[in-house]
């Protein structure tokens, strides 16, 4: 079935966008990253079985072709791209700042997990579906993502470890509905933490 | 009645369980605030238009196979 084969490429499209910032934290690199997956798709298409998942089929395209483009350049001039909508004029100076903060947080976060993450909360995607486009145990795509909500909760409060305090002793400018801590900022400045070398592995 | 022993062998309340609460229960709130943030920063970029040249490379493929 070609025409609905490609019915799902092109509906597909606005999570691929958003996966391939994921792995490439960079707009330009994204959309380069989501028509090569697409170019590559197409010309696989007939080892698509009908009726199966066809999201992770798509992912795990993308995917691999990030991994091979990684693997060819390894060392590229790494320009981070926080999304424009942290810039959003209706937000107010300091929902900026936090986005601006929560934006360089997540493009910190070893890739793998960044990918798990946009994976099961953007895109609304089960662990199950998670472990299939990335190849990896059902536990893994958990653990995955539940570091990632750790670590920027500990990079954006300035927490080193969530049993070290209880909601009740901090103060408001330490609270993720505030502004983040500046320590933990600080901290989290120092880490490249990029982690790409966890896809090449 | 041995108070003593009967006292030493059960344990101590601990504060952890009431602690682990009030780290699950934090937890959820930054990960309810987190899943906010992430979709104001990167739901713009799920809804911008589809680059039309991918369009064209998708179409023109579906004509071809349509053959």
């Amino acid at each position: 079935m070609p025409n609905e084969f490609h019915g799902q490429v092109i509906a597909l499209l606005p999570r691929l966008r958003v996966q391939a910032l994921a792995l490439t934290r960079n707009r330009a690199a994204a959309d380069d990253l989501v028509q090569d997956a697409v170019a590559n798709a197409l010309a696989a298409q007939n080892s698509f079985t009908p009726g199966t998942n066809f999201p992770a089929w798509m992912h795990r395209i993308l995917r691999n072709r990030f991994i091979s483009t990684l693997r060819k350049q390894r060392e590229t001039t790494d320009i981070e791209d926080v999304p424009a909508s942290a810039f959003a004029v209706s937000a107010t100076h300091e929902d900026r700042l936090i986005l601006k903060e929560l934006g360089n947080a997540v493009n910190r976060l070893p890739a793998d997990q960044r990918e798990a993450l946009f994976m099961v909360v953007l895109q609304g995607m089960s662990y199950e579906d998670v472990a299939e486009a990335t190849g990896c145990a059902v536990g893994t795509a958990k653990s995955r993502v539940f570091r990632a909500r750790r670590q920027l909760q500990t990079w954006l409060t300035g927490e080193e470890s969530a049993e070290a305090t209880t909601p009740e002793n901090r103060t408001g400018e330490n609270r993720y509905t505030g502004r983040p801590a500046a320590s933990g900022m600080r901290r989290m400045s120092g880490k490249s933490g990029v982690g790409e070398h966890h896809l090449l592995a | 009645m041995d108070m003593d022993s009967s006292d030493s062998s059960k344990p101590a309340p601990s504060p952890r369980p009431a602690r682990r609460k009030a780290e699950r229960k934090d937890g959820d709130a930054f990960d309810l605030w987190l899943q906010r943030g992430l979709h104001q920063l990167y739901d713009d970029v799920a809804a911008e238009p589809i680059p039309p040249e991918l369009l064209r490379l998708i179409e023109e493929d579906r004509t071809r196979r349509g053959k």
